[in-house]
């Protein structure tokens, strides 16, 4: 059928086609004739070698790992390479971060997490020629098994975080393949900002890692900053734990907004629609009033904020706090102070080889503190502001510009990147807030900042249901929405306080960053969905 | 003392806040002369006191930690007083002090330090030369009794010696400055004993004032 229906062409253009197509065909044929030839002899040519290659059981891509065989080998990890190990015989697994022929050598950097080591193949009568040049050939980033020698070297190597050994490799064989093209080079997502320009050497911007966050995330930098984020987590928890407190979890897909209906994503639930919680506030309050006395939760926090800023993100994990105080909520402050200060002294101790890594991209200014923290009034900030030339209403808020200079003014006087700033003004903050028993423009209320930028917003909160109402009134907040709440502060409630802080915010800025989103593994902002 | 009250006078004027002042101290190197100044200090004003360590600092012995006297009662409500008195344990080479920032510069060496801290207990003696006394023994105070050496020390002792003679204060007839640092100074060394009889009796007469009880619970 095809046939017939290209005849009813004119037979001039036919003829013409069909010239045209004969010698093109005629062309290719040659042209595939050729191929094959070469095929043929480079096929040849292997086979002749791979017959006389004696170490081809020494090197090769091997089966799928589909658990078949439990193999009795212990795999050594990269960070273990020491000076201990010289002259054993090792097997190891790790990934290929470069690797670079020079005739009869082939040079690999092998590297594991944030760590990496130089390994060596060598012709000799362990090595023949075709397997260097099939390790010359393996793709960036592919795993690879690696049976090899340790040895000393003479030079320290400084490309590496194994300096002091490399590894002369005795077999080598490929886990996992990676593609040969590879979206985004380590080296070039390693690189610190100024270097790049001043080589003119390739940096990669943001959007790219984002994109490609699965081989951003291997870089040292990334592993860095996400083993000190885990650490930041397990501080957090062990040291409120040691104060007595209890771990609890809460509904993220609430009724009501606690705070406004403004900026919460609603989600359709049957035939009824519900809302993703700003934060665990109502929740850890009903939890103090059901007697759990100190609790604080770990999860996530949504903002439908249409903000596109280097500090801002639709989905964070809130580190949350309430707890029962006795008399005063400094109480309060104290507790939460002290833990923040123990989380500080915690990565100080136990994380500097990850600040190091970090601060090697991203150079910044160690993180101080004092302890006990700094606590100033907003009537001090005030003052400080209005000293530096900043007009400023009695009870206006922060603006950020001047959130910022007050953390330089503080840093100035007091040398420290962590304080509180208590008191602040009733009008700026939630209904919930405590008002101040000696001048009723202020408020029991205070925020935390770290590096002149705010991580937690807390408050006493109000306790008592004829205040919580009235403070809601003096809102405009519907009450019939917010009925099961103030309820649960009938049936005695003690006093109590709390705050929230942002996981990724506290690493951002411990480590001096300039983005969420690096300390945010998989960032969820308003223009970001994916991966 | 004829002390001034009027720190509007002394500082400027009032932004309605606290005036802190924030001192920055070695723990190897505790100012005494300034818990001395400190403690005059509370007698006169409000003085909201706190102690902190910084993180250049990893440990602090506890007596230093508590050297400013027990919590103010109302050490919670910050703006009830009228002076802040912030004594920061870090890692400095040289003791400074941060006030006012913005007009200031930070003020190095506990021995200027002291001077201003005395300056809002009591005004310098209005005659140039006795004003300029005080200066002095303070000065030898810190440069030679300090951190002088032996022969220099032995040297100090004996002008004290000489100067005590005349009157019963090193610069006349009234406590000063000089007073607290050469006290402060000569006790940090431990070589109260071995002195001259008007040495010991003005030893005597500083520890009668009852002063300097903050400094001595430091020295071990």
């Amino acid at each position: 059928m095809t046939k017939e229906e290209a005849n009813g062409a004119t037979e001039e253009e036919q003829q013409a086609q069909s010239k045209k197509a004969l010698k093109k065909q005629q062309k290719e044929a040659e042209k595939a004739a050729k191929k094959a030839e070469k095929q043929a002899k480079l096929a040849a040519e292997q086979q002749s070698a791979e017959e006389d290659d004696f170490a081809k059981d020494r090197y090769g891509v091997s089966a799928m790992v589909q658990s078949q065989q439990k193999l009795d080998r212990a795999l050594v990890r990269v960070e273990d390479l020491t000076p201990q190990k010289v002259d054993q015989l090792i097997w190891l697994r790790a990934r290929v971060h470069t690797s670079r022929a020079k005739g009869k050598q082939c040079f690999l950097v092998l590297r594991q997490q944030q760590f990496n080591v130089q390994a060596l193949v060598a012709v000799g009568d362990r090595a023949s020629k075709q397997m260097v040049k099939f390790a010359a050939n393996i793709t960036k980033e592919s795993i690879v098994d690696v049976e090899a020698m340790v040895r000393k070297v003479e030079q320290k190597i400084e490309s590496c975080s194994q300096q002091d050994v490399e590894l002369h490799i005795e077999r080598i064989f490929v886990i996992s393949q990676a593609e040969p093209r590879l979206p985004l080079q380590l080296e070039d997502a390693v690189r610190p900002d100024g270097d790049g320009e001043e080589e003119g050497r390739a940096t990669v911007n943001q959007d790219t890692r984002l994109d490609n966050r699965v081989i951003d995330l291997r870089t040292t930098t990334s592993q860095a900053i996400f083993r000190l984020q885990s650490g930041v987590c397990q501080l957090f928890r062990d040291t409120l734990t040691k104060k007595g407190f209890v771990e609890i979890q809460t509904p993220k897909i609430i009724s009501a907004a606690s705070e406004g209906g403004a900026n919460v994503f609603t989600v359709s639930y049957f035939k009824s629609s519900a809302y993703l919680a700003q934060s665990p506030q109502l929740y850890k309050q009903m939890c103090i009033c059901a007697d759990f006395d100190k609790v604080f939760c770990v999860g996530p926090v949504f903002r439908a904020e249409d903000s596109n800023t280097h500090r801002h993100l639709t989905e964070f994990v809130g580190l949350d706090i309430e707890m029962a105080f006795n008399y005063h909520y400094h109480e309060v402050i104290d507790s939460i102070t002290d833990t923040m200060v123990q989380i500080f002294k915690g990565l100080r101790d136990n994380f500097q080889t990850e600040i190091q890594t970090v601060n090697k991209q991203f150079p910044s200014e160690p993180f101080k503190f004092l302890e006990p923290t700094l606590r100033l009034e907003y009537t001090e900030a005030l003052a400080m502001l209005r000293d530096a030339g900043v007009e400023m209403g009695d009870e206006d808020d922060l603006s950020t510009p001047n959130e910022k200079l007050l953390g330089r003014l503080v840093k100035e006087k007091y040398d420290t990147d962590f304080y509180v700033l208590d008191k602040y003004p009733l009008s700026v903050r939630p209904f919930y807030t405590m008002p101040d028993p000696n001048n009723p423009k202020y408020s029991n209320s205070y925020d935390m900042f770290m590096r002149g930028e705010e991580i937690l917003s807390g408050a006493q909160r109000v306790h008592d249901p004829q205040l919580l109402t009235e403070r809601a009134l003096h809102h405009q907040i519907d009450l019939e929405k917010i009925k099961s709440y103030i309820d649960s502060f009938r049936y005695g409630a003690p006093p109590h306080g709390g705050g929230g802080i942002g996981l990724e915010r506290v690493c951002m800025l411990y480590l001096g960053l300039h983005n969420v989103r690096q300390t945010s593994m998989f960032p969820r902002d308003p223009k970001r969905l994916t991966p | 003392f004829k002390a001034t009250k009027n720190l509007d006078a002394l500082l400027g004027k009032d932004l309605g806040a606290l005036r802190d002042i924030v001192i920055n101290a070695n723990p190897a190197q505790p100012p005494l002369t300034l818990l001395v100044l400190h403690s005059l200090l509370c007698q006169h004003y409000r003085v909201l006191s706190t102690v902190h360590v910084h993180s250049s600092v990893s440990s602090v012995p506890p007596q230093l930690l508590s050297c400013l006297g027990p919590k103010h009662a109302d050490s919670y409500a910050r703006h009830m007083f009228q002076l802040g008195f912030t004594l920061i344990w870090k890692d400095v080479p040289k003791l400074e002090m941060k006030f006012s920032i913005r007009n200031m510069c930070p003020i190095e060496g506990e021995a200027n330090v002291a001077r201003f801290l005395f300056k809002l207990l009591a005004p310098y003696p209005s005659d140039a030369a006795v004003a300029t006394l005080v200066d002095t023994w303070v000065d030898i105070a810190f440069y030679q009794l300090a951190d002088g050496s032996a022969k220099e020390r032995a040297a100090v002792l004996q002008a004290l010696g000489s100067a005590l003679g005349h009157a019963p204060w090193l610069c006349g007839p009234e406590f000063s400055l000089a007073d607290i640092a050469c006290y402060c100074c000569l006790s940090q060394n431990g070589s109260t004993s071995a002195t001259a009889a008007n040495v010991q009796r003005w030893i005597k007469s500083c520890e009668n004032l009852g002063h300097f009880g903050p400094a001595k619970l430091l020295l071990k």
